[in-house]
């Protein structure tokens, strides 16, 4: 009964003080919800995705999530990693700038390529392509070109590509709890032909 | 916050103000926490059958346990309590929605006025092929067809063909006219299938519009060109309407601009007269535009547009003339051509904003026998909106319009001069501040401005909103606006009626002429509102939105009779008796507007809306002017309409419409009902085909009467229009 009770008085909290801005469409893509979306599956890729040992200095080393040029995301990827750990490793968050951060590129494990980034999605798949980086992006063509992981919007709900070809060659094991539910890409015919 | 308090949020152009930009980012969170837990709430409504009742189950506490944390975040605006979505599987994240963009950017329920938003679908859903159509569904908004080709369309009283206390903005460009100060409805139109939105404010929007913004701003308002990025094509045909098509195509120059292009055409055969007659009221206009978008990344973006037209109208005109009968009634016509094109530069930094728009618009419009204006209009228009602190926000803004007009007159209709330059200034201020963790907002501002035939006005306004519960909101205002003379009640001359001479009413032996005259005395016509307004959303599926008003008006236009003189030379052909333009009527308007918007089940939607309003108009003790209080009773006093909405089985949707519209005393009409219903089918998205019906009660009913010009009014029919859009 007094669980019945609590359902009720959530329910009703619920009807009451989230509704205001039910209404209220984002003008942007930025405002809306799709990237607290996002956050939630680059953490989920953190848990299903192996590193080689040799990725990490340390057992407790942290896992850094680059984003790369424009950041959609703002302050919610960090609050949504904050104090999470997936085994002994916590997380960080880097803001990367194309052209002076390389060095930095090379210390994180997982990459968001944002948008702006475009047109260095060539020459950036062929610097991080032999390390351990899950490359995420989510402009047309990206896993196709040697980008790990691409999100897609399907129908107003998030979806992902994958390019297992990618994730083998960076090393990274994927786990087939993520390739279920991934639309498995192969690496375009150009790119495939790599000379030498 | 404060921004989209501000009816400027609403635009000027298409582009959403910028300024508002970063204060939602700051507002993000709270707002991502509701898309968030309606998205939550799509997923439980979407589950996929094969999850099983206790998985359902399960997820069904883990979304009430994560409502709550997101109710808390929007509360608290705590930055730490965003939505746990680390707790939540990849499966459920897959299932959650994505809000989708921009239906309703303007977040309504945070304007301290009396805003209302008629969105793409609902345009769409009306089968309204027009914007004067579509405008019936505005609470409170008076709509009303003269003949086929002519609206009245008003807001909060005072309505009429010539009505001249509403704005009209299309993608940021105005379409009132300085020759009468009015809107040439039957010239403004744009592909319907490329609006995003209609934003309609009723009272005052003269701090951010200017003069003229006086019971009403609306604002047509087209989507951004990357949002039409395919090919569309639409023909129909109906009973009234009888030939419609249009073409509109849309793609890519490189990788940050996007453009589109588009042509329409439409064809309306006569209506009937009252007796039952067939009309002489048919029209057609054919009209093309483009937009083009630059947006390359960073600060920066440009838009280009532009329309080109051109049309022919048909109508019964009646004038008067010196020999006899002295008055004659006859087919008529007339034509409007014309083109706009306007360019708009937007930058955007961290914690500010800025815009300049300029445009130019040239409209030719001749009404054979009547009188034929062709105006050139260039306007320039700067802002910028910056913050101050934390908890302020300053707009401000520089405007520039210059108005060319040349006429051609007639016997009935002529002007002096009958050229004119005219140049007009303007610059405003306004403030936003922020209170009490932001619940409370207030806003001060005012516009300033100078025009050649009265000078300078002030139009300031204050504006409060509060918010109660994160649900429900309280707001009012105090506001001036001032309607600014037109070019026709400076220099017109109106030979409205020839009195037969050796009649009782003339016994000399010459016509006597009635002629209405504009005046150099003429002012601007001032008003004082004071607004007061709540809205609640009441549960989830539930809103309610009641504005109040009450308007003080003094100087309003009359007629004041002069000292009949003779005319002609070298003999006197006929007597004057002159009617000159004055500023001796005055008074108070109230009323109230009710809005209520039920998501019965998903799939049903039902709204219903209500307005009241009272016009107490005199004529001040010196007023001479001989007619009756005339607006009184040509605004109904009631209104009302309720609309359902289904989404039926097999990509089938139905609307349906029952609209009330009051009796017009001072016009002699009575009230009406006008039952319409439209029924949609998308068998595949790329592929709508649409019917709708109008006034399907009755045969017809006759909605309005002309004024000064005297057309013979026609009925609106039952009438029956379908059609069929395909994209690819």
């Amino acid at each position: 009964m007094l669980r019945r009770l609590g359902i009720l008085i959530v329910a009703l909290s619920v009807s009451l003080s989230g509704t205001p801005e039910a209404f209220a469409q984002a003008p942007d893509s930025r405002d809306s919800s799709e990237y607290l979306i996002k956050a939630g599956f680059i953490y989920n890729f953190a848990k299903f995705v192996e590193w080689p040992s040799a990725a990490f200095a340390q057992p407790d080393s942290p896992i850094v999530i680059g984003i790369l040029g424009t950041d959609p995301f703002g302050p919610l990827i960090d609050q949504i990693v904050e104090n999470k750990k997936i085994g002994a490793r916590s997380f960080v968050v880097k803001r990367l700038k194309w052209g002076t951060d390389f060095k930095e590129l090379r210390d994180c494990k997982i990459l968001f390529v944002g948008a702006s980034e475009k047109a260095h999605v060539d020459e950036l798949v062929q610097i991080v392509k032999t390390l351990p980086i899950l490359t995420v992006g989510e402009t047309p063509g990206f896993a196709e070109r040697g980008g790990v992981i691409r999100f897609v919007l399907e129908d107003n709900r998030v979806r992902f590509e994958v390019n297992v070809e990618a994730a083998h060659q960076a090393d990274l094991t994927i786990s087939s709890r993520l390739l279920t539910l991934a639309r498995i890409i192969q690496q375009a015919a150009a790119e495939t032909r790599k000379p030498g | 916050m404060n921004d989209r308090t501000n009816p400027h949020y609403l635009e000027r152009g298409n582009d959403p103000i910028r300024l508002s930009e970063m204060v939602q980012r700051r507002k993000a969170r709270a707002r991502l926490a509701d898309d968030f837990q309606e998205g939550k709430l799509t997923m439980l409504f979407n589950r996929d059958h094969k999850t099983g009742p206790v998985k359902r189950a399960g997820r069904i506490f883990l979304a009430g346990f994560l409502s709550v944390l997101l109710a808390g975040s929007t509360v608290a605006q705590n930055p730490r309590n965003v939505p746990d979505v680390t707790a939540m599987s990849m499966e459920d994240l897959m299932n959650l929605q994505v809000t989708s963009v921009s239906k309703r950017t303007q977040k309504v329920a945070d304007a301290a006025a009396a805003i209302f938003v008629l969105t793409q679908e609902d345009i769409r859903r009306s089968g309204a092929t027009s914007i004067p159509e579509a405008l019936r569904l505005v609470p409170g908004l008076e709509v009303a067809r003269i003949d086929q080709n002519k609206w009245a369309i008003g807001s909060r009283g005072f309505n009429g063909r010539f009505d001249n206390k509403l704005l009209v903005l299309i993608d940021g460009r105005s379409v009132y006219t300085p020759l009468f100060s009015g809107v040439y409805w039957n010239v403004q139109d744009v592909m319907l299938e490329d609006v995003d939105r209609i934003e309609v404010i009723r009272g005052p929007g003269a701090t951010l519009w200017g003069a003229n913004a006086v019971d009403g701003v609306i604002n047509v308002i087209t989507k951004k060109a990357k949002a039409t990025q395919s090919a569309v094509v639409t023909a129909g045909a109906g009973t009234e309407e009888r030939a419609a098509g249009g073409v509109r195509y849309g793609s890519k120059l490189g990788d940050n601009t996007y453009y589109r292009a588009y042509t329409k055409y439409f064809d309306w055969r006569p209506s009937v007269y009252p007796s039952g007659v067939t009309a002489h009221d048919g029209w057609d206009a054919l009209r093309g535009g483009f937009r083009a978008d630059w947006t390359p990344a960073g600060a920066n973006s440009l838009t280009v547009q532009g329309d080109v037209y051109r049309s022919r109208f048909d109508e019964t005109l009646t004038v008067a003339s010196l020999s006899a009968p002295y008055s004659n009634t006859f087919p008529n016509d007339g034509k409007y051509s014309g083109g706009n094109i306007l360019g708009r530069w937007n930058h955007t930094s961290e914690g500010s904003s800025m815009s300049l728009q300029m445009y130019y618009d040239n409209t030719t419009i001749t009404d054979h026998s009547l009188f034929g204006d062709h105006q050139n209009i260039l306007d320039i228009d700067f802002q910028d909106g910056f913050h101050a602190g934390n908890s302020q926000q300053f707009v401000w803004g520089l405007g520039y319009r210059s108005i060319h007009d040349k006429n051609d007159a007639s016997f009935t209709v002529s002007l002096q001069p009958n050229q004119v330059t005219l140049n007009q200034f303007s610059t405003f201020l306004q403030d936003e501040i922020s209170l009490v963790d932001n619940r409370l907002q207030i806003t001060l501002g005012s516009k300033f401005e100078r025009n050649e035939f009265t000078g300078f006005e002030i139009e300031p306004n204050a504006r409060l909103l509060w918010n109660l519960t994160p649900n429900q909101s309280i707001w009012t205002a105090v506001s001036r606006a001032v309607r600014t003379p037109a070019l026709t009640e400076e220099g017109l001359r109106l030979n409205s009626q020839v009195i037969p001479p050796g009649t009782p009413a003339n016994p000399t032996p010459l016509p006597a002429v009635v002629a209405v005259f504009g005046s150099h005395q003429f002012n601007s016509e001032d008003l004082l509102a004071y607004e007061l307004g709540y809205r609640v959303q009441a549960t989830k599926n539930l809103s309610l939105d009641i504005a109040t008003f009450y308007n003080n008006y003094s100087n309003l236009r009359t007629a004041e009779p002069g000292a009949p003189y003779p005319e002609g030379s070298p003999a006197p052909t006929d007597f004057v008796i002159p009617f000159v333009a004055g500023n001796k009527m005055s008074g108070g308007t109230y009323g109230v507007e009710l809005f209520a918007d039920w998501k019965v089940v998903p799939k049903w939607r039902l709204v219903g809306s209500y307005s009241y309003l009272q016009m107490d108009i005199h004529k001040n003790i010196d007023s001479q002017d001989p007619t009756p209080d005339n607006p009184n009773g040509s605004s109904p006093r009631h209104q009302w309409y309720l609309r359902s909405s289904v989404d039926l089985p097999k990509h089938f949707e139905q609307d349906t419409t029952l609209r009330f519209v009051d009796h017009l005393p001072s016009l002699g009409l009575p009230s009406y009902y006008s039952l319409d219903a439209h029924l949609g089918w998308r068998p595949v998205n790329s592929l709508e085909f649409s019917i709708g019906g109008q006034n399907l009660l009755n045969n017809w009913h006759l909605e309005f009467m002309p004024d000064f010009v005297n057309t013979s009014p026609t009925v609106v029919k039952r009438s029956i229009f379908g059609s069929i859009t395909v994209k690819f």
